[in-house]
């Protein structure tokens, strides 16, 4: 991988930023706190736009913007930060669903408490994800793999429903066991290049040239496997998830849903096919499996859940599986739907939280039936609703349609049964969206409780707006995300074929 | 000549590597002879702060003095790069131990002129235990640690449990210090000399005299630091004790008495290490995976602490089963960082016992944040090293053990380190969420604090983060003393 100097330390600006205005959040007055945390996102989004703008397309399969700042040389260790194609399109992510977050936050009216420390929270976690998806040293991205739990830990716990608590400790539980297995599996990268060349290294492109015998290296592959399949999440590791989402305010489970799981997939294509291409080709036959077990599975939840904020977790899992799932198949196209479904589930799973943040600040329940009916009085919401289920379900148009389609087509160059599976997953996932839109919106109310529900607007609906346009952009300019990341994949696909 | 031969043997000590341990030393005795002369208001004045100028000179030497290296009393005493790093620590622990002692003491209506002058013995104990590789020296200063924390422990009026606590730990510490010295004996037997030096370089016909020295005397020293099945004394001790000397015995005391093995592990010769790994790697097994499922169920702060201090003891011994510079690396530097940890966390305690309506219960901690910001913040900060977040020492400590593990491919015991991690991520996240998460249940405000003690208390946090993101600090340091210690 080559790599390009940042002339300007763009992306450690846009990690101290929010920090710095963290702190600011917590130290002013209560009066600066919504202003302050929109100013600091905004300024991390422009920054991100600013990069998009000034990156490379044609030298998309090199790292750009890189900086290196040294932690430990002994065993080089270095502040290592840096964006290709595919680090781009997270943190491009990152700093949208942080604004779409705060401002949605702006009106929350379950946010009544420790405002500043709300904010703070969310300003915190934007830095350390955007120092996970940008860092090219693997002990500086497990760092910031790991800081990012303990911000969610607070969202859920300090403003979460009513199993806050026991949701808040399942999830620090779950990820932080987890991600000790990814530890050891560094370590043992790291102590792997000291057998192969006599020093120990974390960095990144040191360790793509380390040489495994075939039984370690299916070992060290495994362990990182399960930290990122328990982030991801694949069944059977995904039960934190529902209990996480469902009692997170609703910026937390946006902030989850829409980028903390994708830190799962992005490595598992950074990471474990990237340093272990040998290990991933022996494996694809299980882990194809897991995802479409996964898909599937995690559908047919999805459809006999009552809680519209446990309906949308279990449809994020879906999701997450048509992702696992393209991501092993191990070819370009493949790799291609993996990382634009990526991008793609973000925006949709965000927007689909909102919905559910929305339901509950107007109703006090989550129960889909209260809401039946509503088409009447809240016709912008219904509209709002239905273009997001119907991008999430993979309607030409909307953002999914290429991350499905391609799935289709990438799974048809192995088998046709194949290809059937996941088409029935898409099957399911066409059939819980439509399912949700009636429940919501078209089911008559009866008559006697009438109730006038405002419809949606203000600061909420500014939310929705910013992520209408991405998913859009994706829809019908899919080619304009083709190029951003064609050259990493690219890089990986080499990797793999190199070896076959 | 026959007749000069015994003269010229007679080597005049250099004093001169021996300069912070005699510091300490002269400190010691200037108390005692203050603490029977002076009155009682003017002992109070003065003796915390005769001591606390005698270890800071002591530090300063230690600082200044790191160049001089070399042995001394007959090969008896060593001063080396591990001994520079080690004592740094354990003076800077006792120092801040002072700081917080006073108001302790105070609030409990007990003052003893004879803790100062007992902390400085047990403080020159763990400096001369630190460096020294003869087996007699050894011994002394075991005793001379052990003595001052049995005395230390009960020296608190009126309080039953840390009677009981002292009691149990006499009990216990007598039978391992009886262990490690018989164990002594037969390493002497099977070599003809006391410095484990010579005695692990020896290639003698009996070996068996060596393995069994060696057992006992690593089981003399696994109850010193709390090894299970050896650590029934530990959670009492460390209950009962004044919370400073708690501190005390958690830090400078697990880091004297793990040195001795520290220093025994690079010398085992190659054909020992198979049966050195399983001894060792199973005790560390078994500890961290007993420290931590007991800590789990503890309703008390300081037993809880005791427990996760026995399961630390297990983190550090899974390094020394490892035999290369990098498991010798891991160790030293999780001991180092370990001190800070719970020395930091203890003094939190120490703090927050000063309160009248203050049970010790983990209950108690529920809505810290809203009553006591700086301790939760403090608090937590101690509980995610304790449990190995980043960016914390203890995260770097885990990821130097696994490197280490790694390195042998002793992936059993990293697995089964992974399971006790994650079994002791209940209680350590317990903690955070009753402080932060819940509703405070009763009101507590903290009292005149003195303004050292805060200071103290920042410098620890602060060195809980800045030792793990600038590791260069002190890992440079330990990679020379744990090299210069392979090389022999």
């Amino acid at each position: 991988m080559e790599v390009i100097r940042a002339e300007f330390p763009f992306i450690s600006l846009s990690m101290i930023i929010p920090i710095v205005f963290s702190l600011l959040v917590f130290f002013l007055n209560e009066r600066f706190t919504r202003l302050l945390a929109v100013t600091g996102t905004t300024i991390v989004f422009f920054i991100s736009l600013l990069l998009l703008y000034l990156f490379d397309y044609d030298k998309a399969n090199s790292v750009q913007f890189y900086e290196k700042y040294p932690l430990y040389e002994e065993f080089n260790v270095y502040l290592s930060l840096g964006l290709d194609g595919l680090s781009l399109l997270m943190y491009f992510l990152t700093t949208l669903i942080s604004l779409v977050a705060v401002v949605w936050s702006i009106r929350d009216k379950q946010i009544t408490t420790r405002l500043k420390e709300y904010f703070a929270v969310f300003l915190l976690t934007e830095s350390f994800l955007i120092g996970v998806f940008s860092s090219f040293d693997l002990i500086v991205f497990y760092a910031f793999y790991e800081l990012t739990l303990i911000p969610m830990l607070f969202a859920i716990g300090v403003w979460g429903y009513k199993l806050r608590l026991y949701s808040a400790y399942k999830f620090f539980i779950y990820i932080f066991v987890s991600s000790l297995f990814l530890l050891l599996g560094i370590a043992a990268v790291a102590v792997q290049h000291y057998f192969n060349y006599g020093s120990f290294s974390f960095s990144y492109f040191d360790l793509l040239k380390n040489n495994y015998n075939t039984s370690l290296e299916i070992f060290i592959f495994l362990l990182f496997f399960i930290a990122f399949a328990v982030k991801t999440p694949i069944v059977p590791f995904h039960t934190w998830l529902p209990d996480a989402h469902g009692e997170a305010p609703t910026a937390g489970s946006v902030v989850l849903a829409a980028i903390l799981l994708k830190m799962g997939t992005y490595a598992l294509i950074r990471f474990n096919l990237g340093l272990f291409p040998e290990a991933s080709l022996k494996l694809m036959p299980f882990l194809v499996a897991l995802g479409i077990i996964t898909i599937i599975y995690a559908s047919w939840m999805t459809i006999v859940q009552n809680n519209v904020k446990r309906f949308v977790a279990y449809s994020s899992v879906s999701h997450m599986g048509f992702i696992v799932t393209a991501t092993f198949l191990l070819n370009h196209e493949g790799l291609r739907a993996s990382i634009i479904e990526m991008f793609a589930h973000g925006m949709t799973s965000a927007s689909l939280f909102m919905i559910a943040g929305f339901i509950y600040n107007r109703l006090h329940t989550f129960n889909m039936e209260s809401l039946r009916g509503s088409v009447r009085f809240m016709p912008l919401f219904a509209v709002i609703t239905a273009s997001t289920a119907f991008a999430a379900m993979g309607l030409p148009g909307g953002s999914s349609f290429w991350g499905k389609f391609l799935t289709v087509l990438s799974a048809r160059e192995y088998s046709y049964a194949l290809a059937l599976m996941v088409l029935v997953g898409g099957f399911f996932s066409a059939a819980y969206m439509l399912y949700l839109l009636k429940t919501l919106f078209l089911d008559v109310r009866e008559e006697g409780i009438l109730i006038h529900f405002q419809d949606i607007r203000g600061f909420k609906f500014a939310a929705f707006f910013l992520l209408l346009i991405p998913i859009l952009a994706v829809g019908f300019l899919p080619h304009l995300f083709f190029n951003m990341f064609d050259g990493s994949i690219n890089f990986i696909l080499k990797r793999l074929v190199g070896l076959e | 000549m026959q007749v000069n031969q015994p003269i010229e043997a007679v080597e005049f000590p250099r004093l001169d590597v021996f300069i912070p341990e005699l510091i300490v030393l002269i400190t010691a005795f200037v108390i005692f002879t203050l603490d029977l002369i002076l009155s009682s208001p003017m002992k109070r004045r003065i003796l915390p702060i005769i001591t606390a100028t005698g270890y800071s000179l002591s530090l300063a030497t230690v600082i200044l003095l790191n160049k001089l290296k070399g042995d001394t009393f007959y090969k008896s005493f060593t001063a080396d790069h591990l001994g520079t790093v080690v004592k740094t620590f354990e003076i800077l622990i006792a120092l801040t131990v002072i700081v917080f002692a006073q108001k302790y003491y105070s609030s409990r209506n007990s003052f003893y002129g004879e803790f100062y002058y007992i902390l400085s013995f047990t403080l020159a104990g763990a400096m001369i235990l630190s460096s020294s590789y003869n087996l007699i020296v050894i011994y002394v200063a075991l005793e001379l640690v052990s003595i001052g924390f049995y005395i230390l422990t009960a020296l608190l009026r009126n309080s039953f449990i840390s009677k009981e606590g002292a009691f149990k730990y006499l009990i216990l510490g007598g039978l391992s210090v009886a262990l490690a010295s018989y164990g002594a004996v037969f390493m002497y037997i099977y070599a003809g000399s006391l410095d484990l030096r010579e005695i692990l370089s020896y290639k003698g016909e009996d070996q068996h005299y060596l393995i069994l020295g060696l057992v006992l005397f690593l089981i003399g020293f696994a109850i010193k630091i709390g090894a299970v099945p050896f650590h029934f004394w530990l959670p009492d001790a460390y209950q009962g004790a004044p919370t400073p000397v708690t501190a005390l015995m958690a830090s400078v005391g697990k880091l004297a008495f793990f040195i001795p093995i520290v220093r025994i592990m690079p010398l085992l010769r190659e054909e020992f290490s198979d049966v050195w790994i399983i001894t060792v790697g199973i005790i560390a097994a078994i500890t961290m995976i007993y420290g931590n499922m007991v800590a789990l169920v503890q309703k008390d702060i300081k037993r809880l602490l005791a427990y996760s201090s026995i399961a630390h003891s297990g983190y550090i011994l899974a390094g020394i089963a490892v035999t290369e510079v990098i498991g010798l690396k891991a160790v030293v530097y999780f001991l180092v960082v370990y001190t800070i940890m719970a020395a930091g966390s203890f003094f939190v305690i120490a703090l927050l016992e000063r309160m009248g309506n203050w049970k010790n219960l983990l209950q108690d901690l529920s809505g810290m944040r809203f009553n006591l910001p700086f301790l939760a913040l403090s608090f937590m900060i101690y509980m995610f090293a304790l449990l190995g977040v980043p960016p914390t020492v203890g995260f770097v400590g885990k990821t130097l053990v696994f490197m280490a593990l790694s390195f042998d491919k002793l992936w059993w015991l990293a697995i089964v380190m992974i399971i006790s991690t994650g079994i002791s991520t209940g209680y350590y996240v317990r903690i955070v969420v009753l402080m932060y998460m819940k509703d405070k249940e009763k009101e507590f405000s903290l009292k005149g604090t003195n303004p050292l003690e805060i200071i103290s208390l920042t410098f620890l946090t602060l060195l809980t983060v800045g030792l793990a993101v600038m590791p260069e600090l002190i890992l440079n340091l330990i990679n020379s003393a744990s090299e210069s210690l392979f090389l022999r």
